[in-house]
């Protein structure tokens, strides 16, 4: 399955959903959305993944990216992991920085 | 043995990831342990593809061949690039992986994942070629070692 990547900025938040497969002839298209979303300036990046179904390192490193680009504040979350791509993040330790959830809701805003 | 020859490109990843796929299913390789294995290849595959041979401004093809005897599949990659190791070079420590990501260093997780993602791992450098050699346990001769062993 061919790799998709596509953002949408709303309230602070930018969320980059990923379906297919993430590996390094796909990356780039991934990096350009999180180049994309900092641009923003977003307070939290949210990153739907239930749809993505392979995950190579080169995958690991636009996440390394956007957390160096965003700065350290801006809280990544990831939604949905499948399982394989969860045990890739939990190996590599990549679960102590970013946020994994079932589902995410935004914030309310009064 | 089965085997497919791809040129040294990043569009070969998808090729490469379908043959090593079709093996894993020849040998009945759960969904986990196929997954592992490709992920493996494909990171492999890929430090050939952009070091071996974009990087060092050569063009080659990698060569792949899955051989399957009654206790393991085992898949070889070959290329022409510049001699590479993973076992010696940029192996990524343990302790780097409880850093937090905003000091990670880019290199060495591709390396890992696939080293410690199969059964066995070795590297031959044979002529001028790379040998990388990938080894899955197929799960009935694992059941069967055990009972011959106790």
């Amino acid at each position: 399955m061919t790799f998709n990547a596509t953002t949408i900025i709303a309230d602070k938040t930018a969320t980059i959903t990923l379906v297919g497969e993430l590996d390094a002839a796909s990356a780039s298209a991934f990096r350009t959305e999180v180049e994309k979303a900092a641009a923003a300036n977003p307070e939290h990046l949210v990153l739907q993944m239930s749809g993505l179904e392979f995950m190579a390192s080169a995958g690991l490193r636009v996440l390394i990216f956007a957390k160096q680009k965003m700065g350290a504040n801006v809280d990544i979350y990831i939604v949905a992991p499948q399982e394989m791509v969860l045990e890739t993040l939990q190996k590599t330790g990549f679960d102590q920085s970013v946020i994994i959830v079932d589902s995410y809701e935004p914030a309310v805003t009064a | 043995m089965q085997s497919l020859t791809v040129p040294g490109t990043l569009d070969s990843l998808k090729p490469i990831a379908d043959f090593v796929l079709a093996a894993a299913a020849a040998v009945d390789l759960d969904k986990k342990t196929a997954y592992k294995l490709r992920l493996a290849i494909d990171e492999i595959a890929t430090n050939i593809i952009l070091h071996g041979y974009e990087e060092a401004g050569l063009e080659g093809e990698v060569q792949l061949s899955a051989v399957i005897d009654d206790q393991k599949l085992e898949i070889s990659l070959e290329d022409q690039a510049v001699p590479y190791d993973p076992l010696q070079t940029e192996a990524v420590e343990e302790e780097e992986l409880q850093r937090p990501l905003a000091e990670r260093r880019m290199g060495g997780l591709g390396v890992y994942l696939a080293i410690q993602g199969v059964d066995q791992f070795r590297y031959e450098r044979v002529g001028d070629r790379n040998r990388n050699i990938f080894v899955m346990n197929r799960p009935q001769a694992a059941v069967f070692q055990n009972g011959d062993r106790s």
